[in-house]
């Protein structure tokens, strides 16, 4: 197509590339940058207290999350009602008073207490069963009380001082109807131990106690955040954060130079010319598409109690009864199992690295080597290797870094036996619902990650300074 | 021996040296051919174990000592596991995140490919550069500040949000392979229908497109198994709508021997089917980031 001209800047290559360059910004750098936000940042963690019922006021102290606080007094702030306020739709919660949503309606009702006392007040919409309008779509004028008997306050907010207590299923005239979003007025002590006063939305905070004199709540979440090292301090102060890490050490340890080797040994073979050698190509690259949980089970098929290893031995005679390899208190044996399977698994990777490299060394080398007597050693440590740095190289960086996430394998074949680093991270997000801390363990895979990479691209290229 | 009676008269000593060092080729020629036999069977042998595994009887699968091959061969195993809860769904889910990942990956990585291959650019390198250093990062870190992003956006538990973060695990690979894809089909070929006044983008539609085509469906089959084995991300980023490898993860630790076994070779089929078609394209896939 259009050759490259010299001086004028052509546009169109850059236009080509727009559309992987925006992807790879969108999902692979943005989210990078995001993990290092949820690590570091602790969202909702403080509360802001103003000087009024309003977003806007001004901010009078900021009370951490899960302090205890005091409620003084409420005050529901009006805000333009919701499109539909139906009855029947969406059944409300038990704990109607806690409602996350910011904005609640709320019915000011008339009728007869429990002491059969003529009484008005305001309850939330949800503890009233409206009865069907007189005109279709017009406003409820009547209803009853769902469910249990209920608090009628005098205005709208959950600690407003109460004017009535009705039974269930009084019938009630509705007088008028709020659409309002609860403020607390909250008293409670800053980090520095300061006692501040101010409002803040109900939804961040949770009523304790409303009877007696004074009402105590607690901050459930806070409306902002801070930076903090509390998840990276947390992910080390973890009991399975060191057995974590040293497992997936060692099994990097463990498992790269046999892959390397049995990679290099594949790849000689191929390149031997061996009749068949389609048929090896084949066979040998069938694993590099394998499912890394597929291939730790096929491993635990091996290993397992029922397994083929031990029925292997029993059928020898060498054991009498099964083995308990897959446990926790045969911690050498799972390592051994999962190193196999990885070994099993990514070896197919290496050779085929190893093979592409090996493609671009010049045969008049080798046959000049071989013309000179060089035995297959010789040639491999003074021909081939140093000819095949550059895809060693790749294939290192690359094999330690999947190796940092080893994940299905270890999973499939030690349950929760063994733990390794990914496994953390995905324990913490799926099991204990925490995406600080499984962003800290995934920031520490990263980081691992561009350590390794930076060393073996520094340790290869000091080599080569020091050569020339 | 044939070839010796045509050679010259040795002495007894040359013949003996000519004798061994044949001798020698030839027990070297067999120890390679044992040495690739013996790796053949390192490869083949658990395949060939949860393949009979999966084709035996529930019974078979639960006794002990388990023998090598299915005795009776039956579909038992494989029928209790296709019509396990949710096993048929996320099969479907699985194939429809792996198309659409191969739809997405193909789309953004062939122009990016096209421009690798066939312009000298400035920032060329660093291009290539920077999409190797995207394929070595991996994908653990990218699962969860994802899905966050994707509660935030509303996109949590959708198959497109998983295909997409699937795509970019698999992007690199595939912009290097369409790269080196397009670079083996000739240049001429394009300066000619240019040369008959085809615009740039007819030329590459039907010139360049039908020439690279088996290359491109070798990089989609590769990004298909891709995605299809993939399952970190799979179970952090859905929760109802679990993938194959997701659902299979989350029922491990409850599940009994015959779900385990059937679904780690159901999970496998793909992966044997298709590394077959590919085999000759495996070297432009990862040769390329040598060089």
């Amino acid at each position: 197509m259009t050759p490259p001209r010299r001086g004028k800047t052509n546009l169109t290559p850059y236009f080509l590339l727009l559309p992987s360059t925006l992807f790879l910004i969108l999902f692979f750098a943005w989210p990078m940058f995001q993990t290092m936000v949820l690590a570091f940042r602790g969202e909702g963690v403080i509360l802001n207290l103003r000087e009024a019922p309003e977003n806007g006021a001004a901010v009078t102290g900021q009370i951490r999350q899960s302090a205890q606080v005091i409620l003084l007094g409420n005050r529901g702030i009006p805000v333009a009602a919701p499109a539909a306020v139906s009855g029947e739709e969406e059944a409300p919660s038990e704990t109607g008073e806690e409602a996350a949503s910011a904005a609640e309606p709320w019915y000011l009702i008339r009728g007869l207490d429990m002491a059969n006392q003529a009484f008005e007040g305001w309850v939330p919409a949800s503890y009233i069963r409206e009865d069907e309008p007189e005109t279709e779509g017009g406003p409820f004028t009547s209803g009853s009380v769902r469910r249990r008997d209920r608090d009628v306050r005098s205005e709208p907010g959950p600690i407003s001082p109460v004017v009535a207590q009705v039974a269930q299923d009084t019938a009630v005239e509705i007088a008028g109807q709020r659409t309002v979003e609860i403020w607390y007025e909250v008293q409670g002590q800053t980090d520095s131990g300061e006692t501040v006063t101010g409002w803040a939305p109900s939804r961040y905070l949770e009523v304790l106690s409303t009877g007696g004199e004074q009402v105590t709540g607690f901050v459930n979440r806070g409306d902002s955040g801070e930076w903090t090292l509390r998840y990276i301090e947390r992910m080390f102060a973890d009991r399975e954060f060191i057995p974590a890490l040293i497992t997936t050490l060692l099994l990097i340890v463990l498992i790269l130079p046999i892959q390397f080797l049995l990679a290099f040994i594949m790849a000689l073979l191929l390149q031997s010319r061996l009749r068949g050698n389609t048929l090896f190509l084949y066979v040998f690259s069938i694993p590099l598409a394998t499912s890394d949980l597929a291939v730790g089970i096929i491993w635990f098929s091996v290993f397992t109690q029922s397994g083929f290893l031990n029925s292997l031995l029993q059928g020898l005679g060498l054991i009498t009864s099964p083995i308990v390899y897959l446990s926790v208190e045969s911690k050498h044996f799972m390592i051994l199992a999962v190193v196999l399977a990885e070994v099993w698994r990514a070896t197919s990777i290496v050779m085929v690295i190893i093979v592409s490299g090996l493609q671009a060394v010049p045969e008049s080398y080798l046959e000049a080597a071989e013309l000179f007597g060089a035995s297959l050693w010789q040639r491999v440590r003074y021909v081939i290797l140093p000819l095949l740095k550059p895809s060693l190289q790749v294939a290192l960086i690359l094999r330690t870094i999947l190796a940092f996430q080893v994940f299905g394998v270890v999973l499939a074949i030690a349950g929760r036996g063994m733990t390794v680093l990914a496994n953390e991270a995905y324990r913490w997000y799926v099991e204990f619902r925490n995406p600080n801390m499984a962003a800290a363990y995934s920031g520490f895979i990263l980081l691992l990650s561009m350590i390794t990479a930076i060393f073996y691209l520094r340790s290869i290229r000091t080599q080569e300074e020091a050569r020339e | 021996m044939t070839t010796q009676a045509t050679l010259p008269p040795l002495s007894e000593e040359m013949a003996r040296l000519q004798r061994r060092a044949i001798r020698r080729r030839r027990t070297n020629r067999a120890l390679t051919y044992a040495l690739a036999f013996l790796l053949v069977a390192w490869i083949l042998v658990p395949l060939l174990l949860i393949a009979s595994m999966a084709f035996s009887t529930v019974d078979a699968v639960r006794a002990y000592p388990k023998s090598l091959l299915p005795n009776p061969v039956s579909f038992e195993t494989m029928t209790f596991f296709l019509n396990s809860q949710g096993v048929v769904d996320s099969t479907v889910r699985s194939i429809v995140v792996a198309l659409l990942t191969v739809v997405f990956s193909t789309l953004v990585a062939t122009p990016a490919g096209y421009a690798i291959s066939r312009y000298l650019f400035r920032g060329r390198d660093l291009f290539k550069l920077s999409i190797l250093a995207v394929r070595a990062f991996p994908i653990v870190v990218l699962a969860v500040p994802l899905a966050v992003m994707f509660i935030q956006f509303r996109m949590r538990d959708q198959l497109y949000s998983l295909a997409l973060v699937h795509t970019a695990l698999t992007l690199p690979t595939t912009i290097l392979v369409m790269s080196s894809v397009f670079a083996s089909v000739p240049r001429e070929l394009e300066e000619a229908a240019h040369v008959f006044g085809s615009s740039p983008v007819r030329a590459f539609l039907q010139v360049v497109l039908p020439l690279a085509a088996p290359g491109i469906a070798a990089s989609a089959i590769f990004t298909f198994v891709t995605s299809w084995n993939e399952v970190f991300a799979a179970v952090i980023l859905t929760i109802r709508s679990r993938t194959l490898p997701a659902q299979v993860l989350t029922v491990l630790g409850t599940s009994p021997l015959e779900y385990k076994f059937a679904g780690a070779f159901f999970m496998l089929i793909p992966s044997l089917i298709f590394i077959f078609f590919i085999r000759k394209y495996l070297f432009n896939m990862w040769g390329q980031i040598t060089k």
